[in-house]
């Protein structure tokens, strides 16, 4: 009986546990998933659930700082081998399909390796560009030449074709791709840090103040790369960017209407959901 | 209310629904969110406990779901299979996020305050939800969907992909632990 009862009032005292608001707002989250939507079909988020890196980590400011740390280290290697293979490959052209030709023409264009951005266009041999619509698969799903539209990875009926197969050397595209994913994962870490973090906490905000300076010169970094060729990633990077800017400006002095515009700017820009849905299941972030 | 009512609709409507949805029909999106979002965001402010979160949870719980329902293969019911992207999504999130840290206090600490003597109902608000939140995921999630929510264990089973004994071995210890965590209010349920 006593268990019984227990059951009862264990119920009802929870009722009032987290309990959300009446009015769920559905119009505003509507609007958030069609803005997301709209900018182009994204990897899958945490497609595995369990393999995405548990995050309850706790960040020290040491692991913070070392997190930075190897970021920058990271992503300066990462840019370095791009931008080291894309030059060296110059020399030497192959052909790749442009996508604003191939549609109509079938002839390929001749065009450097390196300005093959991120794998969001991708090379083709002139056999497999003929009918046009060739897909090729991409870490970020199926990219299609030919001014078709770009598809998710069962979408699309065109001819597939492996990216290695058609680019001679993918190691740029790779390099890119694997660190901006890094990077992209590196901001969400901050920018969660930031929106629960204490707001009277000045040293959470000098430590995160340093942690964003790291990361916008990465996204600097990354804006000049062939990854802002990408149509999706630049106009992402560049809301980081502005952002992580306001981010470093804060100060102890900063009023609290400071905080509320970086609040106001990840809010309307949808930065934090198009950050997650921009990572790919399974990534990891730096360590 | 459970899932009972949204189970309701027929498997039938679900799949012309799905159909509709994978063809690329707009209309056919906005009433799959409108049927399931109320739902949805319930069970994600109930675990986020925060509006921004629960928001951001049920924003990325449909563009997942939206992205990969060409996939579904009806394996279980459309609503089953969405709150199980709900839950997966905000466990992942809350994992980053540690929101529940910023009312967190340890399980020990609480019982300490055992020793003052039992107050107004804010105070057994305040230490429930301390309770609740040092529970286990595992733990919590069961306790929150059952009790608070009034899901079955059946339908907690088939959100979480555990099986019916699991659901109930997991919130008896969920209860077993708020018991002890409450035990200063036992006269308020002994009576």
């Amino acid at each position: 009986m006593t268990e019984d009862n227990f059951e009862e009032f264990l119920k009802k005292a929870a009722q009032s546990y987290n309990a959300p608001p009446a009015r769920t707002p559905r119009e505003d989250m509507w609007s958030a998933i069609q803005a997301q939507r709209a900018a182009g079909p994204r990897v899958v988020y945490g497609g595995g659930s369990g393999t995405r890196e548990s995050s309850g980590r706790r960040f020290g400011s040491k692991i913070w700082l070392g997190a930075a740390a190897a970021a920058v280290l990271f992503l300066a290697t990462g840019v370095g081998i791009g931008r080291w293979t894309a030059s060296s490959n110059t020399q030497g052209s192959v052909a790749v399909a442009n996508p604003s030709k191939t549609g109509s023409n079938p002839a390929p264009t001749t065009e450097p390796s390196g300005t093959v951005p991120d794998g969001s266009v991708v090379g083709s041999t002139p056999g497999q560009n003929a009918g046009g619509g060739v897909e090729a698969l991409t870490p970020r799903g199926v990219a299609r030449s030919g001014g078709g539209q770009r598809t998710g990875l069962t979408g699309g009926s065109g001819t597939r074709v492996a990216a290695g197969d058609a680019a001679p050397n993918p190691t740029p595209a790779s390099a890119y791709q694997l660190t901006t994913v890094r990077h992209l994962s590196e901001a969400e870490a901050l920018l969660t840090s930031f929106r629960t973090r204490s707001t009277t906490d000045q040293q959470m905000d000098a430590q995160l103040g340093t942690w964003a300076r790291s990361l916008l010169s990465n996204t600097r970094l990354l804006l000049d790369s062939p990854v802002a060729n990408d149509p999706q990633r630049r106009p992402l990077l560049e809301d980081l960017e502005l952002v992580l800017v306001q981010i470093v400006q804060l100060s102890p002095g900063s009023t609290p209407q400071d905080r509320e515009m970086i609040e106001k700017t990840l809010r309307q820009d949808h930065v934090m959901t198009r950050l997650r849905t921009a990572i790919p299941a399974g990534s990891q972030r730096g360590s | 209310m459970g899932l009972l009512a949204y189970e309701s609709r027929s498997s039938v409507n679900d799949i012309e629904l799905i159909t509709r949805v994978v063809a690329g029909d707009a209309a056919a999106e906005r009433e799959l969110y409108e049927t399931y979002v109320d739902r949805i965001y319930r069970l994600t402010f109930r675990l986020a406990g925060d509006d921004e979160l629960a928001r951001d949870f049920t924003q990325a719980t449909f563009i997942r779901a939206f992205e990969k329902i060409g996939s579904f293969r009806g394996e279980s019911s459309l609503s089953t299979w969405l709150h199980s992207i709900g839950v997966s999504v905000s466990l992942n999130g809350l994992r980053k996020t540690k929101r529940l840290r910023t009312r967190e206090a340890p399980m020990e600490e609480g019982l300490t305050v055992g020793a003052m003597p039992v107050e107004a109902e804010p105070d057994l608000k305040e230490r429930l939800a301390r309770a609740i939140d040092s529970l286990s995921d595992k733990y919590r999630t069961v306790f929150v969907m059952h009790d608070v929510e009034g899901y079955t264990h059946d339908e907690i089973s088939g959100t979480l992909s555990i099986p019916v004994g699991t659901s109930k071995s997991h919130l008896f210890q969920a209860r077993s632990k708020l018991r002890v965590a409450l035990a200063d209010f036992a006269p308020e349920w002994a009576s």
